[in-house]
């Protein structure tokens, strides 16, 4: 009994770490320039 | 100029229609080991193609051969062709084959002639993107290929046992072989491709590309592949491959320093690979025809041709070039 308990608090505690880390670990600006452009002639003479 | 292409498939058919609209190639001479193959793609092409019937092996009379002929049937007729003074353009992108017609670079030298090897999507567009990135940094300390897609079926069987055999990387100055299907990389691939899982793979892009880079730390390529691709990769196919994939990708990640520190340049280039890798091999074609190879002897594009006007002209053809950042 003692041991399913134990098992379920450090279950409830993982989840809950992971559940702050999960949000904590969201969030920020998405990059705003960069990505893939078509070299131009002016580059390519 | 009169230019030959052996093998019809994907790669060879798109070479010998890129061919055909080039001013300055009078004739191109087409040959396959199926004679109605052979008839349909003259047909198509007009009046500048010609039909010349014959095994694969035997060699064919043209300024610039360009052989197009399924990996694993190459070197032989490569050889004949080189001794008989010719220039060669071939396209296996098959490791063994790529090994043995480098083997060739020292009579390909001594007879004053040009064999460019792995001129296709990748290799090929791979090592003139790698030149061009190369060319605006001061010392290069890596390179790093990834390739998604294939061409035509030769093609598809090719991607399917190269995920099955040992891939072969260049690190701090050594060869370093490790399984296929290893080492998984998220790579960026230009729009609309995006993100893909590529893996260690059989691919030929590391030994073109280290002769061609003095000093380059580290080489490695990669290939695009779905967890099938991976199991199924030591078993026969399963299935018949199309007889052409859709859009590929290719992407070169140069890493070295230049004036202001250390710079990574990536360029990357999105079509269907047959395309591609014909308007490569038929645009390699007319600067060999022209004379403006760099040197004599075997080597792949990144040595033998200069970057910049290969790209201006292979946009011109429809082949883009796109650089992240």
């Amino acid at each position: 009994m003692t041991l399913i308990r134990r098992a379920l608090v450090a279950v409830g505690l993982a989840g809950g770490i992971a559940a702050v880390l999960r949000l904590r670990g969201t969030g920020g600006t998405p990059p705003q320039r960069g990505g893939w452009r078509e070299l131009s002639p002016d580059e390519l003479r | 100029m009169r230019v030959a292409v052996v093998g019809l498939g994907a790669v060879g058919t798109r070479a010998a229609r890129q061919l055909a609209s080039t001013d300055s190639v009078t004739e191109v001479v087409l040959r396959d080991i199926r004679s109605p193959r052979v008839e349909e793609v003259v047909a198509s092409l007009g009046a500048k193609a010609r039909a010349e019937r014959g095994p694969y092996a035997s060699a064919v009379e043209a300024d610039v051969v360009v052989v197009a002929t399924p990996a694993g049937q190459q070197v032989e007729m490569v050889r004949t062709l080189v001794g008989r003074g010719t220039a060669v353009v071939s396209t296996s992108d098959s490791v063994e084959d790529v090994a043995a017609l480098l083997d060739l670079g020292p009579e390909a030298d001594a007879r004053g002639v040009p064999l460019v090897v792995g001129a296709a999507f990748s290799p090929g567009l791979t090592c003139v993107l790698a030149r061009f990135a190369a060319d605006q940094l001061d010392t290069v300390d890596e390179i790093h290929v990834s390739r998604l897609g294939t061409g035509g079926p030769a093609c598809a069987r090719q991607h399917h046992g190269s995920l099955g055999g040992m891939a072969i990387d260049w690190r701090d100055g050594g060869w370093q072989r490790r399984p296929a299907g290893s080492g998984r990389e998220l790579s960026w691939f230009p729009d609309p491709i995006g993100a893909a899982d590529c893996y260690r793979a059989a691919l030929p892009d590391a030994l073109l590309l280290v002769p061609a880079f003095q000093g380059v730390g580290r080489v490695t390529a990669r290939l695009a592949a779905t967890r099938r691709d991976r199991l199924t990769a030591p078993l026969p196919m399963l299935r018949r491959p199309h007889p052409e994939a859709g859009l590929g990708a290719v992407r070169v990640e140069v890493r070295g320093r230049a004036e202001d520190g250390i710079r990574v340049e990536i360029l990357g280039a999105m079509d269907r690979p047959g395309v591609a890798g014909g308007a490569v091999a038929a645009l390699a074609a007319v600067e060999l025809a022209e004379g403006r190879a760099r040197r004599p002897g075997a080597g792949g594009l990144a040595e033998l041709v200069e970057a910049k006007p290969f790209l201006a002209e292979l946009g011109r053809r429809g082949v883009k070039v796109a650089r992240f950042g």
